[in-house]
């Protein structure tokens, strides 16, 4: 492969690369604003200027070159650390502070801006500007984003976001000259549905994210990798949490899931990770007509006691799940009816569901099916079918028990009066919903930021959720509870964590087949079978 | 939104382009002449429309080009250059001079809306300054007692509203 | 005494010439486009290539070698695009061709068409040229009257279409790959390259961008071959020009020279002198972005190379002239007041830097200059020189740099304690 040289290091390239590109693949920082991989290249900024001393013919080149637009030769050899950019890179520092308002102190991009960081790194620590700045009113530019125009440098990743990748051009330069400021038409608010990657990408204040402003400082937050449970597509992101609180979730790169982007509705789902008041803090028990509180220990015992007064036979026990349940919670919710009921009765309600066509990739992020897990309820082999009929039909003879695991079908569906008429309902969840209602037990499980797991995506990828924050005192993992369960109900399971779960169902189902915990990685894995 | 005679020529400039968007600077040009002089959010909208290119897209442009203007311009526009050349042949007197006569500042109208004044760069005339553009003419070496002429005889002009025209609609669509 | 050598304005200069076709005709016009039309688009374009013709737009980049660069087999159409969007200040000659005599720039322009397979033309003029558009559209509408232009160019098989396209006041289109944004219907800022427009020009299309002047050359190249143009200029120059003299002469103009003629004898010959008999102060010899040439320095051949060789540049030949009255500082801030108002602003050097310098030099026009003060101009200017995309920040940089160089009492004498 041709091969090009940053400051002595060989770097391979492939035809078409630019160089900027080459080095931050091979894993060299060089400064640049404008330049963004999902972007076109305007090379407007001026700060990755390098230093070609040999362009590959043994000559030098007139002048320093931007290397996110500039195509390396093989034996091209680049500085980037000598003086001529060092003073290039301190000078364009200085022209972007021009006008800066240097409200660091109030932004809540201070901490992760990299005008800071470079300005450190490169600039040269004081100015001799000694002119007024410009100066421009807040802006309010839609349901997600706030505009800050001052902070702006102009690099225009914004308009070129809502122009290449979402399409929907609300964002544009405008002016002149000096006064060039970006916004949207005639000041109108946008409507598109992933404005916080707008956020994301401004390398600056401009763009900060309403969700998240004013509510903590950057530097304080712990990220933990993860994926957006919001619908099917799982996208990949950090979870970021301060003193047990979710602020934000951020977009992670993945090229085979979401590339650099999330919508905002999984932005915002991290508010139902932060809901203290219909928390399921717990465990609660009916005696008579009304839930009270107990202990775990009390509550298996009950469990166990009513079970056996019950005589629960094969038949007269169903289990019905949502598909926020990971893999290994619905392996282990088969085990329990399995091993201690000798029944395959575990049902979720399958959705049908469609991929709305369009020519951005941005767009199929989002789909209908509201469900992470649906794909992995069917390599589990969970039942499931578009009415529900399967359901009906088992509901439809002697119930005596019934699981339910998080929030699968509200009042509003027949299931839910036929579930009721089961003499003992154990539901296990984070809120109190309208399952609370009808249960006898009542069993405090976890949010996907406070446990581990794997789903599997639309398109079959396998992908893991990682515990950012803890769960409430009483709250525990829920396969940790149906592990309890089946011991509380003499049945023999010893799983001590989520990946011995997994790589125990990768061995028994034919679709993971020899998938371990260890090949899901960060980034997910594409199921063998498919 | 235009009048018939406009959309003749609108139609006629999107022909001359392989895609309409191409066509959007002459448009705005069309749509600032019919709206005397200055476009209006609507008239941006609809030369969106009619390009098919999208409204930031429109008002991108439109702030871009100092010749697309966004407040009513008088009945005369008074452009007046005060670049290199024309400022060592006294440029800059003849725009201090228009300020003080007309009471305005450049880039403003007089309340009456006859005049409006504004600096500009270069004219692409140099050799003929003091050079300043009235609508769409060229008066070239002038002195401030001409200038003086004929902001007379125009403050007294009761003509309609001078028509501006684009000048490249011909016979070449044949 | 310094002549006129007259060429492309051998029309121009007859007494009572029209400039409409049938006077065109009457001179001989269209002879070229009648010979062209019998040869290979390949011949024409090695005529050009072998005349050395240099573009006249101000970068003296050789148009042949241009028009060699153009893609071919793309199996998109290509384009010649005719840069008529003269804003250099300093610089009207473009004008005077399209308003004295239209065709031999449109002959030229057919040449160009056919030379490179363009079937529509676009000429972009500066949007303030109404009255260069009325005359060039006149032209353009007689010529598919005569059937010169249509669908079958002058009987020929070739198909070609012209379309004059008006700016819209932005000095910056002038930049070629500005001017391609513009035509497009965009913002006029200028890409970043590669691609070269000769790769991916207009919509994509390979495309070639000239200047009028240079265009209106092609006609008479064709028509007397390349090597009697060459035979018009020095080695390396070829040809004739148009110098656009103003300021401070008696004979401001635009006047047709030979390439290498004494820049003195430009001034003191063809401009007469100095207005009022006063003494010259200095000369911007190629548009306002040119550096500046002092008195003693304009004893020089007005060719591309030369004025390299005293650290300038010729531009676009537009030769500024002022005298000892001249106030370079206010001069300078108008100047520079002109490139930040023309700053597209998208690279960060230029957008803060010319507003910057244009900041400092309004201190020193309000007497508050200062040791400093000047430093930090030259600093902030010569941060500016290569440091971005297109040439307009240069062209701010340059001027500032070399007045300081050259008049520093004069900036001495702004000084807030001079």
């Amino acid at each position: 492969m041709p091969t090009f040289y940053l400051d002595d290091n060989p770097i391979e390239f492939e035809p078409g690369e630019k160089v900027l590109a080459a080095a931050l693949r091979s894993g060299f920082h060089i400064p640049h604003y404008c330049y963004h991989p999902a972007l076109s290249i305007v090379a407007t900024c001026r700060m990755c200027l390098v230093d070609v001393v040999d362009m590959g013919n043994g000559r030098p080149a007139p002048k320093l070159m931007t290397s996110c637009s500039m195509d390396p030769a093989d034996g091209m050899k680049i500085e980037t650390k000598n003086e001529k950019v060092k003073e290039a890179r301190e000078l364009v520092m200085e022209f972007l502070l021009v006008n800066h308002p240097l409200d660091c102190p109030i932004c809540d991009q201070a901490g992760e801006c990299t005008l800071q960081d470079f300005s450190f790194e490169y600039g040269s620590g004081s100015s001799e500007m000694e002119y007024s700045k410009r100066v421009y009113g807040w802006r309010d530019i839609g349901t997600f984003v706030m505009l800050e125009r001052n902070r702006c440098i102009h690099c225009t990743r914004c308009h070129r976001f809502t122009t290449e990748v979402t399409g929907t051009h609300e964002f544009g330069t405008f002016n002149r000259s000096h006064q060039l400021t970006v916004d949207t038409f005639t000041d109108r608010p946008m409507t598109n549905k992933f404005q916080g990657n707008m956020a994301d990408i401004c390398p600056v204040g401009c763009i900060t994210e309403r969700e998240f402003r004013f509510k903590r400082r950057a530097w304080k937050l712990q990220k933990t990798n993860s994926i957006c449970t919001h619908c099917s597509t799982g996208c990949n992101i950090t979870v970021e949490q301060d003193q047990n609180t979710v602020f934000r979730l951020k977009p992670r790169e993945n090229q085979e899931v979401n590339q650099w982007w999330m919508c905002d509705d999984g932005r915002v789902s991290l508010r139902q990770f932060n809901n203290k008041k219909n928390r399921i803090m717990q465990p609660m028990g009916r005696v008579q007509g009304t839930l009270v509180k107990a202990s775990w220990e009390q509550i298996y015992e009950a469990i166990k006691d009513k079970v056996k007064q019950l005589a629960v036979k094969k038949d007269e026990v169903v289990a019905i799940t949502d598909t926020h349940a990971s893999n290994e919670e619905l392996f282990l919710l088969k085990k329990l009816l399995h091993d201690v009921f000798s029944s395959e009765h575990v049902f979720f309600p399958l959705r049908l569901w469609a991929q709305p066509d369009s020519p951005n990739f941005i767009d199929t992020l989002i789909t209908t099916d509201k469900s992470p897990n649906t794909a992995g309820a069917i390599a589990l082999g969970i039942k499931g079918n578009e009415d529900d009929s399967a359901l009906k039909q088992v509901l439809s003879e002697k119930t005596k028990l019934a699981f339910v695991l998080g929030n699968p079908l509200g009042k509003e569906s027949e299931i839910y009066d036929l579930v009721s008429k089961a003499d003992l309902i154990i539901c296990i969840g984070t809120v109190l919903n309208e399952w609370a209602e009808r249960a006898d037990v009542l069993l405090p499980g976890s949010t996907p930021v406070e446990k581990e797991g794997t789903f599997i995506n639309k398109n079959h990828r396998v992908q893991k959720i990682n515990a950012a924050v803890k769960a409430p005192r009483h709250a525990k993992a829920d396969w940790l509870i149906l592990q309890e369960l089946i011991q509380s109900l003499g049945k023999q399971s010893t799983f001590q964590s989520t990946s011995e779960i997994f790589n125990s169902l990768a061995t028994t189902l034919e679709t993971f087949q020899g998938l371990t915990f260890e090949d899901v990685g960060d980034l997910g894995c594409s199921l063998p079978a498919t | 939104m235009f009048s018939p005679e406009g959309q003749k020529k609108v139609n006629h400039l999107l022909s001359r382009y392989p895609v309409k968007a191409n066509a959007l600077l002459p448009v705005l040009h069309l749509a600032q002449k019919e709206n005397k002089g200055y476009l209006t959010p609507e008239w941006l909208e609809h030369a969106a429309k009619l390009c098919e290119v999208p409204l930031a897209h429109v008002e991108g442009v439109a702030t871009f080009y100092t010749m697309f203007k966004f407040r009513p311009l008088g009945k005369y526009h008074l452009q007046v250059c005060t670049n290199v050349s024309c400022t060592l042949c006294g440029g800059s007197e003849i725009l201090e001079h228009l300020e003080e006569r007309l009471n305005v500042h450049a880039g403003h109208t007089t309340e009456d809306g006859q005049f409006s004044l504004e600096e500009v760069e270069c004219l692409g005339a140099c050799g003929y300054g003091p050079v300043v553009i009235v609508n769409e003419d060229y008066h070239e070496h002038l002195t401030i007692e001409e200038m003086d002429a004929m902001i007379d005889k125009l403050a007294k002009s009761t003509e309609e509203w001078p028509e501006r025209i684009l000048p490249i609609t011909g016979a070449s669509s044949s | 005494m310094l002549q006129e050598t007259l060429v492309l304005f051998k029309n121009v200069r007859k007494p009572g010439y029209k400039g409409n076709l049938a006077s065109y005709k009457a001179e001989g016009g269209y002879s070229a486009l009648k010979k062209a039309l019998k040869m290979t688009p390949e011949e024409i374009v090695s005529i050009v290539k072998e005349s050395n013709v240099r573009g006249r737009g101000g970068a003296g980049f050789p148009t042949g070698l241009k028009w060699s660069f153009m893609a071919k087999n793309t199996g998109k159409p290509s384009y010649l695009i005719v840069n008529a969007d003269e804003g250099e200040p300093g610089t009207f000659k473009d004008r005077e061709i399209m308003l004295k005599d239209p065709h031999m720039f449109l002959e030229g322009y057919m040449i160009g068409c056919y030379a490179l397979g363009c079937h529509h033309g676009y000429i972009y003029v500066r949007g303030e040229f109404v009255p260069a558009m009325k005359q060039l559209q006149k032209a353009i509408d007689e010529c598919y009257e005569a059937g010169l232009l249509g669908p079958s160019m002058w009987g020929s098989k070739f198909p070609l279409d012209m379309t004059i396209h008006p700016g819209a006041g932005a000095y910056v289109c002038g930049e070629e790959t500005a001017l391609l944004d513009s035509l497009e219907g965009k913002r006029g800022q200028p890409r970043t390259k590669p691609p070269f427009p000769a790769v991916a020009g207009f919509n994509g299309c390979p495309t070639s961008v000239n200047n009028v002047e240079t265009i209106t050359a092609v006609t008479s190249i064709i028509n007397d071959g390349a090597e009697a143009f060459k035979e018009l200029g020095t080695p390396n120059n070829s040809g004739t020009h148009l110098v656009s003299l103003s300021g401070h002469v008696n004979k401001p103009g635009v006047y047709e020279l030979r390439m290498g003629v004494s820049l003195k004898d430009i001034i003191y010959d063809l401009g007469g002198g100095i207005k009022n008999g006063k003494k010259l102060k200095g000369v911007i010899p190629g548009g306002s972005s040119t550096p500046v040439l002092l008195p003693e320095e304009i004893d020089i051949p007005y060719d591309f190379d030369s004025l390299m060789k005293v650290k300038s540049m010729m531009g676009s030949s537009a030769i500024m002239v002022f005298d000892e009255d001249t106030d370079v500082v206010k001069l300078l801030h108008r100047m520079v007041r002109f490139y930040n108002h023309e700053s597209c602003g998208q690279c960060t050097p230029c957008r803060e830097g010319t507003h910057w310098s244009s900041m400092i030099l309004r201190d020193f026009v309000y007497k508050q200059g200062s040791a400093a003060k000047l430093d930090r101009l030259k600093r902030v200017s010569g941060n500016i020189l290569g440091a971005t995309l297109c040439a307009l920040g240069d062209a701010c940089a340059m001027p500032i740099l070399s007045f300081i160089e050259k008049y520093p009492e004069e900036f001495r004498a702004y000084f807030a304690d001079a």
